[in-house]
């Protein structure tokens, strides 16, 4: 197989992805002296709205020094993940406007819309507190903190695993 | 010209994440049924390669380490306890969302996004309260495991790498990915 068709291949070994990912995270580091991350940019753009639509309220240590509001470089990046997993999409043939597009969801979970829609907006809202608490994500604390050599990367996997083998194994149930 | 990279870095890895198949909700919920391991195949080969390399470049002099993230420990494992169940029930991450909003998913899209921005405003909003508490405990700051436990960083990377390999192996051979459709 040539190397067009392979960028052309809906899915790609995991070994060969990751250790892009890895080339990836090197040269965040080399080249910009940053990390790689995702949970932190939703922060500025929400402390970026929130002072705007109600400053009082998001008037607070967080949002003025810790996170502070605005374009980051986060937000940036954010930016250029969304566009990747559009031209990732593009090159395999599968763009497509869509919404409950995985057949294992559909069989456990139902086809309803509205239920994916309420259950995804749950789930993203514990997932961004969780990765508040732990000082970041699976990418800006697993990747880029495992990379380092990080004891809270770590740590934070662990968690991550033994949560989700229990959660899913409680919705799962016989199917598990 | 910082910023050039930042958006070409991300491209990469918003990239990557498509096409190692982690923008799926299947790809991430199978990884806890142990019935497709991809999600740990990918992050542990990322781990490997980057370790090596970044110490590599360390120990020439070629680069400086930007901000480690801290270790806490209760609040490390705490966070990740939450996370977990999160991932557990939408099947994605703060990135993968984003990437496959990309790929059109408006269920990412839309709900995905705003359940994030949403969860970030809870989150800023009760820091004060809980983060302090929580990261006061058990915390050596922007800690790395060869000063923290005064092994060679070398000699740790070789013998995570043998632990990986040693993993994969017994994900592709030893039977430890099982086969059960639902």
């Amino acid at each position: 197989m040539n190397i067009i068709n392979y960028f052309k291949k809906e899915e790609w070994s995991p070994y060969v992805a990751g250790a892009g990912l890895g080339i990836v995270g090197i040269l965040a580091v080399f080249l910009a002296d940053s990390l790689l991350g995702a949970s932190g940019a939703y922060e500025n753009i929400i402390g970026w709205v929130g002072q705007a639509v109600a400053p009082a309220t998001f008037d607070n240590m967080y949002f003025n020094y810790v996170m502070p509001p605005g374009i980051s470089n986060g937000v940036i990046l954010l930016i250029g993940i969304f566009f990747g997993g559009m031209l990732g999409a593009l090159s395999s043939g599968t763009f497509k406007i869509r919404t409950n597009d995985n057949p294992q969801w559909n069989k456990m979970m139902g086809k309803t819309t509205w239920k994916r829609w309420l259950l995804l907006f749950v789930g993203a809202i514990i997932l961004e507190y969780g990765a508040g608490i732990a000082g970041g994500c699976t990418s800006g604390l697993a990747i880029s903190g495992g990379m380092l050599l990080a004891p809270s990367a770590f740590i934070f996997i662990t968690g991550m695993f033994i949560s989700g083998i229990i959660i899913v194994r409680i919705i799962y149930k016989d199917n598990y | 010209m910082n910023t050039i990279i930042i958006l070409l870095v991300g491209l990469t890895f918003g990239f990557l994440l498509n096409k190692s198949g982690m923008t799926k909700y299947s790809k991430i919920v199978n990884v806890f049924r142990f019935t497709d391991m991809g999600v740990l195949q990918f992050m542990m080969t990322a781990l490997v390669v980057a370790m090596s390399g970044l110490y590599g470049l360390k120990a020439v002099g070629l680069v400086t380490f930007p901000n480690v993230p801290a270790t806490y420990i209760v609040g490390n494992l705490v966070g990740g306890l939450i996370f977990g169940v999160g991932m557990a029930v939408a099947g994605f991450c703060p990135g993968t969302c984003v990437a496959g909003a990309g790929e059109g998913k408006l269920d990412y899209l839309v709900p995905g996004v705003l359940g994030f921005l949403t969860g970030a405003a809870i989150y800023g909003l009760t820091y004060q309260t809980v983060f302090p508490a929580i990261s006061s405990i058990a915390n050596s700051g922007a800690a790395i495991i060869p000063e923290l436990w005064n092994v060679n960083a070398f000699l740790f990377i070789i013998l995570f790498t043998v632990l990986t390999l040693v993993l994969f192996y017994l994900i592709e051979r030893g039977g430890w990915q099982r086969h059960k459709e639902v």
